[in-house]
């Protein structure tokens, strides 16, 4: 039984890669804005893809697809199996 | 009598939910646009006559919550609040509920009467998703009625469903938080029982916990003891959930809203990928969503410019005589120059509005409908940070290399003033559609296509310099794009139109006057034969050290106009538009590169004027001026090197 858990911001995920959101690395601004989204720790977020060079993140969660900016997607600490 | 036939209701919801489309739906053409006191943020206002009732609609800005972050959401809370409207319909995005359903929870702790359209229930059905309506409305307590806004299905049920409950006791039964958090919510109650307040207290109570600075604020000028008791709670949720309270209150709306989702939807999973997956896949990989993007984007111009050229060539036939008759039955007096120049205007903007403003909007309303311009944002986002904005920005240079009157005005998708003003300073240095004839008409055609070209990329290449010097001298932080990325669907033609004919309306409102003023001032100045004298005394400039022919000097003034004026009157000055007899290849391109950047043309100016101010406005004209002198000088010298 492979039960190791990673911690690592979601922008280190693969595509199609899922991971559960452990905290957001953010002031609270941010924090309740994504909060809002349904960016919340102890959800379950998917990475579809991303641009070139780094750029943005488009991820699954809440049942939406949602477009985060890489900077902000690195705030978000995910863990993966 | 007359109050109980009448009934006012708002709209609220997220963005891409589809208000809009039931906005129009119910209200079709008894609506009216202004804006919000003070604000540049539009207020959509419509009146529905339904079985004898009067029923007042407002169109709320689409929003992601409720807590101050935006203007917009700031807007929304407090109308709601203090206006008491007798019903808020909020429309969802069903195939998105869950994270609609947290604006939803948010709407019920306000505690009006709330009635929720659930939108798009076809094509969460096309998703699989099916949702059992019955229990949603027995969990938030308020009617939810499934529709298709786009085919307008469902929508006189939600019209009929207030009818039957005006005057009726709405049911605030309220959804509970943890126990920690409703036990703080019942302290903060009770000693908010006494102090009058225009807001439900249990809402206060939940805003002190989340830290909303308007409600604090608000509450310690009433009662600064409470401030005490709110800090001592906030301190004990932090304690148990090792978060800002601000941010625990969000954390349990949100899964609140899960767990809900939960109850009522059943998905079933499509085995096989959707066109909309497929489509999402091609227009967002990392190579082939580039190429979509170049051949979409090249597609939209070239039609935007053979229709704008074609029908340009048109209205140039149609209004060929007109100045003739013009002199021939007013006369060529003073007065009746002015007024020739004042018609000129108005003729000039139909010619910019409809043959080249009127298909841009339709071909840019319709990608945005059918989903693709938030992948314009995706893909943008990374080079747009380069220059200290999100990638949204760049959908404002899409629309500037148009014209850049509405490029500036769609600023307003920026979410933070800093980011908004540097997107709106760039836009005015994008090459706009009568740049583009002075590029191709003088450049293009006398010196070369590759010349031609080579000054758009100069152009992007400026912009990007511009950019990345005005993110470091406007302090502040850059905003990270946070965008939701709507399912590709297929465009409603009639929100399209409205959306169109909404836009061009703003144009021309926004650019009429001051056009056709200020043609009138220059053409006063020139009758008055001041123009000779204005040219001499920019010779320093323009011959000195621009090297440039000294009539040039008129042309950039009456280019501030229109830019392509630069051209026709250059050929009237000439008396012929064979433009190399008269000028050298540098002096053209010299001549262009000026025209390109000294100054954004007055309908621009009066937008950045009513966005930003006439100070900014003002900075930003000396500065391209300054600019613009600068690096033509520069470029004129170099170019006497290569020719």
């Amino acid at each position: 039984m492979n039960n190791k858990k990673n911690r690592t911001g979601l922008t280190e995920l693969e595509d199609g890669q899922t991971g559960i959101i452990v905290s957001v690395l953010g002031g609270k601004t941010l924090t309740k804005r994504l909060a809002d989204l349904g960016i919340t720790s102890g959800t379950e977020v998917k990475v579809i893809r991303r641009t070139l060079f780094s750029g943005p993140v488009q991820v699954e969660v809440a049942g939406s697809r949602l477009v985060l900016g890489n900077g902000l997607a690195s705030k978000i600490v995910v863990e993966t199996k | 009598m007359t109050d109980e036939k009448k009934i006012n209701i708002v709209l609220a919801g997220q963005g891409n939910s589809g208000k809009s489309v039931v906005f129009n739906y119910l209200t079709g053409l008894h609506q009216h646009i202004g804006n919000w006191a003070g604000k540049t943020i539009e207020k959509r206002e419509g009146t529905l006559y339904y079985k004898g009732y009067t029923i007042d609609v407002l169109d709320l800005p689409g929003i992601y919550s409720l807590t101050t972050w935006s203007v917009e959401e700031v807007i929304s809370r407090e109308y709601i609040i203090h206006h008491h409207p007798d019903f808020v319909i909020n429309i969802v995005d069903s195939t998105n509920l869950e994270r609609n359903l947290i604006f939803t929870l948010q709407l019920l702790e306000l505690e009006c009467p709330v009635v929720m359209a659930l939108n798009m229930i076809d094509l969460a059905k096309k998703k699989g998703i099916t949702i059992d309506f019955k229990k949603l409305q027995g969990i938030i307590h308020a009617p939810v009625i499934p529709v298709v806004a786009s085919q307008g299905s469902g929508l006189t049920r939600i019209i009929d469903k207030v009818i039957d409950l005006k005057g009726e006791k709405a049911d605030h039964r309220i959804h509970r938080y943890g126990k920690e958090i409703e036990s703080c919510i019942r302290q903060l109650s009770e000693i908010l029982q006494g102090i009058d307040l225009p807001y439900p207290v249990r809402w206060i109570a939940i805003k002190l916990l989340e830290k909303d600075n308007d409600v604090t604020k608000l509450v310690s000028e009433k009662r600064t003891g409470v401030i005490d008791k709110v800090r001592q709670l906030n301190g004990y949720l932090e304690e148990i959930h090792g978060h800002d309270s601000s941010v625990v209150i969000a954390d349990e709306r949100s899964h609140l809203a899960s767990q809900i989702t939960r109850e009522i939807v059943k998905i079933t999973p499509d085995r096989k990928l959707s066109l909309n997956e497929k489509l999402d896949a091609i227009t967002t990989q990392k190579f082939t969503g580039y190429l979509v993007m170049v051949l979409i984007l090249g597609g939209m111009f070239l039609t935007v410019f053979s229709f704008g050229n074609w029908l340009s060539g048109v209205f140039d036939t149609i209004f060929k005589g007109w100045h003739n008759l013009w002199n021939f039955n007013v006369g060529d007096s003073f007065l009746a120059s002015l007024g020739w120049a004042a018609i000129e205007g108005v003729l000039a903007l139909v010619q910019i509005a409809f043959p080249y403003i009127l298909p841009f909007y339709i071909i840019l309303y319709l990608l945005e409908d059918w989903g693709y311009i938030a992948r314009i944002s995706f893909l943008m986002d990374k080079l747009m940070h380069k220059m200290g904005i999100h990638g949204k920005g760049c959908i404002s240079f899409i629309i500037g290399f148009g014209c850049n009157v509405p490029g500036c005005i769609s600023c307003r998708i920026m979410e933070s003033k800093r980011e908004r003003f540097i997107t709106a300073v760039l836009v005015t240095l994008v090459p706009c559609s009568a740049v583009s004839v002075i590029i191709f008409g003088l450049v293009g055609k006398y010196v070369g296509l590759l010349w031609a070209l080579s000054l758009y990329l100069f152009a992007v290449a400026v912009i990007f310099i511009a950019g990345k010097i005005s993110s470091k001298l406007l302090l502040g932080e850059p905003v990270e794009l946070i965008m939701p990325m709507p399912d590709y669907k297929t465009p409603h033609l009639k929100t399209i139109a409205y959306q169109t004919w909404d836009a061009l309306k703003e144009f021309i409102f926004i650019a009429a006057p001051i056009v056709i003023v200020s043609g009138v001032v220059i053409q006063a100045i020139n009758l008055a034969g001041w123009m000779p004298a204005i040219s001499d005394f920019l010779s320093p400039v323009t011959v000195t050290w621009l090297g440039l022919p000294a009539i040039t000097g008129i042309l950039l003034i009456f280019g501030i106009l229109r830019k392509e004026l630069i051209l026709v009157m250059l050929a009237a000055f000439l008396g012929t538009t064979n433009f190399s007899d008269a000028l050298t290849p540098q002096q053209m391109i010299t001549l262009a590169v000026v025209s390109m950047f000294y100054i954004p043309c007055v309908a621009t100016i009066s937008v950045l004027w009513k966005e930003y101010g006439w100070k900014k406005a003002m900075a930003i004209c000396v500065m391209e001026i300054l600019f613009a002198i600068l690096l033509a000088g520069v470029a004129k010298r170099i170019l006497d090197l290569i020719f």
